[in-house]
């Protein structure tokens, strides 16, 4: 060797506003203690798509053939000023959008307003409650 | 989608929906490999000639399993 510094390996190009090539980064591979790699998986969703892919049956299926009053109470088949269940499950993207005011397929505004009022109510362990507390996730 | 954080870097799996955080030396693998199907050998050279790698292509392969066990390498 001819000089005390070694000199720099050809390898990326310099920039000229960072004056001399510096020397080429070492790249570890074999020193990894712990993983390179973290991975970082949603809940209760993994995707916005099948989020509003999920269904919410009315009522759930425990109860199925159960009417639903106005105040989105299941009560027994045939009772006064209720209303037969929706012969579907309702699509996550449309209680999206009855949450925020629209109506649910096949439905009449007031059966509309008794079924919502059941899905707001789900509880933890009911029939479409990951799928509805999926809904309530702030999403871009 | 990459996204430089510190001494991390965030990849977003779009088709999984999972986010990665990655360390050196994963993001200079994925950053080497781009969208090419390579061998370990043809990998090891191509980072060879950006870096003074530290190991041999053994050692590549091995963090090349835990980038395949996390979804971001596919095995030919």
């Amino acid at each position: 060797m001819m000089s005390d510094e070694t000199p720099p390996r050809d390898g990326t190009p310099s920039s000229p506003d960072k004056g001399a090539a510096t020397r080429r980064r070492v790249l570890a591979l074999g020193a990894v203690s712990a993983g390179a790699v973290v991975s970082i998986r949603p809940a209760l969703a993994q995707t916005a798509g099948s989020v509003l892919n999920c269904e919410i049956p009315v009522p759930d299926i425990t109860r199925s053939g159960q009417y639903i009053d106005a105040s989105g109470n299941v009560v027994a088949p045939g009772t006064k000023g209720a209303f037969p269940p929706p012969g579907r499950p309702f699509k996550g993207e449309d209680v999206k959008r009855a949450l925020a005011g629209a109506q649910l397929p096949g439905t009449t505004p007031d059966s509309n307003r008794a079924y919502v009022a059941y899905i707001r109510r789900l509880q933890r362990g009911q029939g479409g409650f990951t799928c509805f507390a999926s809904l309530q996730m702030p999403r871009g | 989608m990459s996204e430089p954080l510190d001494a991390f870097t965030a990849v977003f799996h779009r088709p999984s929906g999972i986010t990665h955080l990655l360390v050196s030396p994963a993001h200079e693998i994925l950053a080497a490999m781009g969208e090419d199907a390579l061998t370990v050998a043809a990998l090891h050279a191509r980072l060879a000639a950006s870096f003074d790698l530290d190991a041999e292509p053994g050692a590549l392969a091995a963090r090349l399993d835990e980038l395949v066990e996390a979804g971001l390498v596919e095995i030919l």
